[in-house]
């Protein structure tokens, strides 16, 4: 039978969570826009609209230190981050786009070398994903084979009724964990009728014959044509759930400072800039065309996933009108 | 290395010497501060580090000394970033971090009882230097050994005291050269472009390696040469230069199309260039 949780004791959930000294992130209006931001209580829920930003800055921050150092006494010691100190951390609220994402990224930072500060923050981390009911035109989640109503990614699975509950299938045992601790907030019973799930006016690609055309034409005009106009904003990286480049540089002076990990993007034209001045992507469409093989075709021979959860930010963000979802349909149409 | 499973921490390390290769080209000598690093640490030739200068961030250098001569590394640099010049102001005495050793390395072992022909380009003698030493410190375990090695002018020629002592030792062919224009009066070697000079130089291909690294233009008009001389593309390596960041395969940089030079390479044959996407 499944679990029911009405809206009221949601907030409850969360107001619950604070008081247990966790961490509890979810979509809430910050300034004039909603991002996902640490709430102090269940009222800062906002479900109304899909953050500006993904919530993949939960476990990789858009800027983090890695080390400290400091000079004493002439010698210079580097000190490490206590990751111990990370807080135990509950993610509401966030659509399969975003919560799918980590269980995207999870290879890429713990294939051979790993990276314990994305590590650590998904270990303390319990998921609740809420399935999609508001989308708008630059969604395209099924195209890439993810959908309003997909559990990947997500601990606790959320989709919500018509009279304003939910209902919770808790998918792994973090998942259970939580239910098991909050137990008098939930109900057991079929609920009411679920919200219908966005309708998405996108054809579903076929990701096999995708792959296939991009391996293919590395040489290609469609990078021209589609890639001239990119204007190395980065932003479509940024706010990209799965975009996972960054740079290392120091703050501070030469005796005291940290060393810190954040975000990069591979259309800033400096990104491969070599020492001697060569730059292997030394023209925009070069760029552009690395990220298009890098989410569809590298990171699928390295791990077996798309970099891509279809939540369409990169197409309301682009500056020039660049669309992904567009650019797959064309070459998916052959 | 660290007990920390922080895969960004770098182990400390004393500048132990510098010698100024060129007038903006630098080698540092560097010791691990902790013993146990110190007397812990290998690496293999053609392996890379991320050297860092604390206050600025970090470079990706290959290991320029040999992993037969143990105690300390050395790195060399061109002196053309923020992290580079400020490395550059450092002083004996000074510390840096090292992180690694990362990638993959030559296959020397597979290189015994074989000729070796050494090919470099300015300031990427250094990722064959390491090799060179290597192979030179087990000279008996190979056949003949050539070095061809150009730079734009007689001042742009890195280690210049270890190509007079090539020049001299009987067990090591030395070619050096430098682009037409760069040579002083007294310049010993050849005026030419390398590929141009190879040719000339014709070493013989049978049972022998060659070793090419130099400026993207420098090995693509070099290896035409080589396959001319009647190498094939199995026994010439390479070793790409992509800028890094993490040295982890995370961070996105060094990539040539699904190849992370980082941990697939730096190392690669011929063959597996060709193979890559054309995007050096």
């Amino acid at each position: 039978m499944p679990q029911i949780i009405t809206e009221q004791n949601l907030r409850s959930l969360i107001d619950l969570l604070v008081k247990e000294a966790k961490l509890v992130v979810g979509p809430k209006l910050s300034g004039s826009v909603v991002l996902y931001e640490p709430l102090t209580a269940g009222s800062d829920l906002t479900l109304d609209a899909l953050p500006r930003r993904s919530s993949k800055e939960l476990f990789f921050p858009i800027c983090e230190d890695i080390l400290s150092y400091k000079r004493e006494n002439g010698a210079m010691k580097v000190a490490d981050v206590d990751r111990s100190k990370f807080p135990e951390t509950v993610l509401i609220g966030p659509p399969p786009c975003d919560a799918g994402s980590p269980a995207i990224l999870d290879a890429v930072m713990s294939w051979d070398y790993k990276d314990e500060f994305y590590l650590e923050r998904r270990r303390k981390s319990t998921i609740v994903g809420i399935a999609c009911t508001k989308g708008d035109d630059a969604c395209f989640c099924r195209a890439v084979g993810l959908a309003p109503d997909a559990e990947a990614g997500s601990d606790l699975f959320l989709t919500p009724l018509k009279d304003g509950s939910y209902s919770c299938k808790a998918v792994t045992e973090k998942g259970e964990a939580l239910v098991a601790a909050h137990l008098n907030l939930f109900a057991e019973g079929a609920g009411a009728e679920p919200v219908p799930f966005v309708d998405q006016a996108v054809e579903k690609l076929d990701l096999v014959k995708i792959k296939k055309w991009l391996e293919e034409h590395f040489e290609d005009p469609l990078w021209e044509k589609i890639a001239d106009i990119c204007v190395g904003c980065g932003a479509c990286a940024f706010i990209c759930p799965a975009c996972h480049c960054f740079d290392i540089n120091d703050e501070g002076s030469t005796d005291d400072g940290v060393r810190r990990k954040h975000w990069d993007a591979c259309g800033f034209s400096k990104f491969t800039n070599h020492a001697s001045g060569h730059n292997p992507r030394d023209v925009q469409n070069k760029r552009y065309r690395n990220r298009i093989m890098h989410k569809f075709k590298y990171y699928d021979d390295k791990f077996g996933k798309t970099l891509c959860t279809g939540c369409g930010r990169c197409i309301r963000a682009c500056p020039v009108g660049i669309d992904i979802a567009d650019i797959l349909a064309q070459i998916n149409r052959g | 290395m660290c007990k920390s499973d922080n895969i960004y921490l770098p182990n400390l390390a004393t500048i132990e010497a510098i010698v100024d290769e060129t007038p903006d080209v630098r080698t540092l000598r560097l010791v691990f501060q902790d013993e146990q690093v110190r007397e812990n640490f290998s690496f293999r030739a053609g392996q890379f580090a991320e050297y860092s200068s604390f206050g600025f961030g970090e470079s990706t250098f290959c290991i320029a000394s040999a992993p037969t001569r143990k105690g300390y590394i050395e790195c060399c640099f061109r002196s053309v970033g923020r992290v580079t010049e400020s490395l550059r102001r450092l002083e004996v005495g000074d510390t840096v971090g090292v992180r690694g050793p990362y990638g993959n390395s030559f296959p020397i072992e597979e290189f015994f009882g074989k000729s070796l022909v050494f090919i470099a380009g300015g300031i990427a003698l250094p990722p064959l230097r390491t090799v060179i030493w290597n192979c030179l410190d087990l000279r008996d375990k190979f056949k003949d050994i050539t070095i061809v090695y150009g730079a734009r002018s007689e001042a742009d020629l890195v280690y210049k005291h270890e190509l007079k002592e090539w020049q001299e030792r009987g067990d090591v062919r030395l070619v050096k050269c430098v682009d037409p224009g760069g040579a002083g009066p007294d310049f010993d070697g050849k005026v030419g472009f390398v590929p141009t000079v190879l040719e000339e130089a014709a070493p013989s291909a049978e049972n022998t390696i060659a070793l090419v690294c130099g400026p993207p233009i420098m090995i693509k008009f070099t290896l035409p040469v080589l396959e001319r001389l009647g190498f094939t593309d199995d026994n010439i390596y390479t070793t790409l230069e992509n800028r890094m960041k993490c040295g982890v395969g995370k961070c996105g940089r060094c990539n040539v199309g699904n190849v992370y030079v980082c941990k697939d390479g730096p190392v690669f044959t011929a063959r597996q260039v060709k193979a890559m996407s054309q995007e050096f």
